[in-house]
């Protein structure tokens, strides 16, 4: 439904020219609810703003539905009032000089189409009753609430049916307790209409929580692309693995490879030898990295338990977290964070073993 | 805060001070409009009547001058506000090229004192010895000067010149500040540029954009010194030049009484555009809505229209201050004004440089000119200091309308201010006020009190209490936080406020017109106006081409200083 050929972008700023995107490719499938996820800076909004149209690339081609909408080699350059998308941008756009009605009937008023008045009332109607505005209607867009103009600012972006739907951090500007709720609704509601959806957002938690695609992105370029928990347990750099969620990083050197894809073989590591999922591509004798999610490692009192990839380790602090107690023991000079029930009971101080799962254990290569 | 939240001595004592000095010249000036006495001197309780209305508007000049002033006002304003609005969408929306060039040296142009400015282009464009009417009838052979600056055409086309600058400071905020987010969604939603710029871009900008009208009208209206040199010589009157003709007539003997009267309309309007400007700010402050963080405005590629785009604004600036001040600096090395010529750069001479300085009145002049405007600008800086204290961080019970009273000399035209304190100088004879630079001190000091607390109300909204609370809690006793926080903060706003009253009330002569007597209490203004008057062009010019370079100068020391106070701006909390 919209698909991206080696787009490179570049743009003008005080400080002179960037490159922003440097060349992606990406492809988003019908009905898909695919994300854009990185740090500020990224190339993210940029190449959201390409398929918008409010970007020039200089490079690379842009499909949206089944229209070529962007290609350097022929030449062409859709504006983006002849695209068929809705947007909804970081700060809404609310236009302050229109009401809400005809904040939504915008669209509708700039289509080929003519509308008769019970029409295009119908429809603005329509449109905001999918986001719970019913009502709001004669409203100054100046009286809504930020919750209000974010819905609003949905509500004209589908009002016109596009084939594709394009958010550029829609729920950054709300406070924490609405976001939360806004994050399940959104995402029903595209689901329900079927719509594909193109989001762009930095917030770990958006991107896994609402997407059926995430892509990671750093300087310009896509780092990982896959499902939220394919991204969230097999992180293949070291970049994505910092930023979605806690990662526990132990250095180590490959003592024996198994072959084949994720295959188990052995790290020795500074607390001993560890056996975990190899890359394929990996030779015995390498320097790697081995991942391990905090809450994936199991804690046990009984010292004498013991299974493979147990390591012991001395409890140097613990803290309270509400629904979590975080435990950040010292291992052979390693600090690992893990993850317990605040009622466990562990003491500080106290010496753990500590199961590392080897399924769960990934290996990068240290770069 | 060291300032007591108690209501003290001094709050009511700043109270009083304002209130006598904002009333009692308009009290005098509504009295003064029913006198029926000769003379200010002989007004008395029992002497009043309507008569001087009556004379007043059954004269059929007096409708003349109220279509001369529609005319004048409406026409420049509308030429001001055209030019000042393309330059600002030039430099804001477009990739035009020499941006730089426009932000640096359209505010420049307010360095030229109006006064010069209009007699730089009667040396350009007057009938008798305009250097462009004789270059023109060279040109084509034509038997009478083509153009005729001594008109409402030339009033309106200089006028508007001097309006861009303001115009252009006032609008270029207003399209930064516009997020291009709004002009966006409008592409996304299927709107053409013609149709954004149509249905989003001019809807947003409309209620700013009829704030600076509004209040460039209220500045042309205002202006004493354009009418002044480019009507008065032709019998043009508009408001403010009627009034002054009134009194300061050389041939009939004065009615001032008439001249009150004819203020107080003349008030009326001012008062009237000033009410709706205060009613549009606060209109458009409610068009604020959440705004993105870090958005880069889209630039408008111009294209093959970049050539005529360059053009014009350079075509602008060599207008407005090119063209002027080179014509000053010429006819200052001339014996008599004549068209540029071999000849004439031959017989150059520094003759009138010397003149300056030998001639004694120059230095009068200036030596009263420094005084009066030190004691102005100090005096401003000082009351404007207080009463914004009382306003913004005291609990007096009169703060809001204290803050008002300060706010009114602000729709109080230059000239009416004059005839009002003119009156009342007369009237207190036990002080030998009337007719010295005290005097013009005194009413510019009221005149700029508007000015002087809006800045200082902004400044000290900004230092937020916490500032100063850090610093007590950091263990510094209040005349340290003073010292160390407070003042340090300040001193910006102390210092370009100081400037600013320095840099008007230099080259105001409005007012110093109406209250100065004798010779020996002239300013430069008042010099510069009689030297003209009297014919002695080419020393003028050598008086303004230095005045200018040294109000040029200041302008430049406004600029950094304003720089350093965006810079010291405290974050919002």
């Amino acid at each position: 439904m919209i698909k991206l050929e080696n787009l490179h972008v570049h743009y003008q700023t005080d400080q002179g020219r960037v490159h922003a995107v440097r060349g992606i490719n990406l492809e988003v499938q019908p009905g898909q609810f695919y994300t854009l996820l990185g740090p500020s800076g990224c190339g993210k909004t940029t190449t959201l703003r390409s398929v918008a149209g409010l970007e020039t690339p200089d490079e690379g081609e842009i499909y949206v539905g089944d229209d070529l909408v962007f290609s350097s080699s022929r030449k062409i350059v859709v504006p983006p009032y002849r695209r068929d998308i809705g947007m909804v941008f970081q700060s809404y756009a609310i236009w302050p000089h229109l009401n809400v009605f005809e904040n939504v009937a915008f669209p509708l008023r700039e289509m080929k189409r003519r509308f008769s008045q019970q029409e295009l009332r119908n429809r603005v109607a329509q449109a905001l009753t999918l986001v719970q505005l019913d009502g709001l209607m004669d409203r100054p867009a100046p009286f809504l609430s930020g919750g209000q103009q974010q819905r609003l600012a949905l509500a004209r972006a589908l009002v016109k049916e596009p084939s594709v739907l394009l958010l550029d951090e829609p729920l950054s500007n709300l406070d924490a307790k609405l976001r939360e709720e806004t994050r399940f609704e959104l995402r029903e509601l595209v689901k329900r209409l079927g719509i594909t959806t193109l989001y762009v957002t930095h917030d770990q938690l958006e991107a896994l929580t609402m997407s059926d695609r995430v892509t990671v992105m750093d300087q310009g370029c896509i780092v990982q692309s896959g499902t939220p928990m394919e991204i969230y347990q097999a992180p293949q750099e070291r970049f994505v693995a910092n930023f979605i969620g806690l990662t526990n990083f132990v250095e180590g050197r490959v003592h024996r490879t198994a072959g084949g894809q994720n295959q188990i073989g052995e790290v020795e590591t500074a607390s001993g030898r560890l056996r975990c999922v190899l890359p394929d591509d990996i030779a015995s004798g390498d320097s790697v990295v081995l991942l391990i999610r905090p809450e994936d490692i199991t804690v046990a009192f009984d010292l004498s338990f013991h299974r493979e990839n147990v390591l012991h380790g001395q409890v140097d602090a613990l803290i309270f977290m509400g629904d979590a107690l975080e435990c950040q023991l010292l291992v052979g000079g390693q600090r690992l964070r893990t993850k317990l029930h605040p009622s466990s009971g562990i003491q500080r101080g106290q010496t753990v073993a500590l199961h590392l799962p080897a399924g769960r254990c990934r290996v990068l290569r240290s770069s | 805060m060291w300032v007591a939240s108690r209501p003290l001595v001094w709050h009511s004592g700043i109270f009083l001070l304002v209130l006598v000095l904002v009333l009692v010249p308009l009290i005098f000036l509504v009295l003064g409009s029913f006198s029926t006495a000769r003379l200010p001197g002989d007004f008395s309780l029992d002497t009043m009547g309507w008569i001087n209305y009556v004379k007043v508007y059954t004269d059929p000049g007096t409708y003349e001058l109220f279509t001369n002033t529609l005319v004048y006002v409406g026409g420049s304003s509308l030429f001001g506000i055209s030019l000042a609005v393309t330059l600002a969408w030039l430099v804001e929306r477009t990739n035009l090229p020499v941006k730089l060039w426009i932000y640096a040296g359209v505010p420049m142009t307010l360095a030229a004192p109006g006064m010069l400015q209009a007699m730089a282009w009667v040396l350009l464009l007057s009938p008798r010895i305009g250097l462009i009417n004789k270059w023109l009838q060279d040109l084509f052979g034509l038997e009478h000067p083509p153009i005729n600056v001594y008109s409402l055409g030339g009033m309106i086309f200089l006028e508007g010149l001097r309006l861009v600058p303001t115009a252009f400071l006032m609008l270029v905020p207003l399209m930064r500040s516009m997020d291009p987010a709004l002009e966006e969604a409008a592409a996304v939603s299927g709107a053409r540029p013609l149709s954004i710029i149509r249905k989003i871009s001019l809807r947003l900008l409309a209620p700013g954009l009829v704030a600076v009208m509004i209040y460039q009208l209220m500045t042309a209206l205002e202006v004493f010194e354009i009418p002044g040199v480019l009507g008065l010589p032709a019998g043009i009157y508009v408001f403010s030049t009627k009034i002054y003709a009134i009194v300061r007539s050389a041939t009939f003997m004065p009615v001032y009484g008439q001249a009150n009267a004819l203020a107080m309309v003349y008030l009326l309007m001012a008062v009237v555009t000033t009410y709706f400007y205060a009613r549009m700010i606060s209109r458009s402050e409610k068009y604020t809505i959440i705004t993105g963080k870090g958005y880069r405005p889209r630039q408008l590629n111009l294209g093959k229209w970049r050539y005529p785009a360059v053009i014009l604004v350079f075509l602008y600036l060599f207008l407005a201050i090119l063209l002027p001040f080179a014509v000053f600096v010429y006819a200052s090395f001339l014996s008599y004004v004549q068209t540029p010529s071999l000849e004439a750069f031959k017989g150059m001479t520094l003759k009138n440089y010397r003149l300056l300085a030998e001639y004694g009145e120059v230095g009068a002049a200036l030596k009263n000119t420094i005084l009066m405007v030190a004691v102005t600008a100090t005096a401003t800086v000082f009351l404007s200091f207080l009463v914004s204290l009382v306003v913004v961080r005291s609990k007096f019970w009169g703060r809001k309308l204290l803050d008002q009273l300060a706010f009114v000399p602000h729709a109080i035209p230059g000239i009416v201010m004059g005839i009002a304190f003119f009156w009342v100088f007369l009237k207190i004879d036990f002080l030998p006020i009337y007719g010295t630079v005290w005097a013009m001190a005194i009413g510019f000091t009221v005149s700029f009190l508007s000015y002087g607390t809006r800045s200082m109300n902004a400044s000290l909204l900004q230092i937020h209490k916490e500032l100063e609370e850090a610093a007590y809690v950091s263990g510094a006793p209040p005349w340290r936080t003073l010292w160390r926080v407070f003042l340090p903060l300040m001193l910006p706003t102390f210092v370009g406020v100081w400037i600013w009253v320095v840099l008007h009330a230099v080259r105001i002569a409005g007012m110093p017109l109406m209250l100065y007597e004798g010779p020996q209490n002239q300013v430069l203004s008042i010099l510069i106006w009689n030297m003209w008057d009297e014919g002695y062009v080419p020393a003028v010019a050598a008086i303004g081409t230095l005045l200018m370079l040294t109000l040029l100068l200041l302008t430049l020391v406004v600029r950094y200083v304003g720089f350093r106070q965006q810079f010291m701006q405290a974050p919002n909390v």
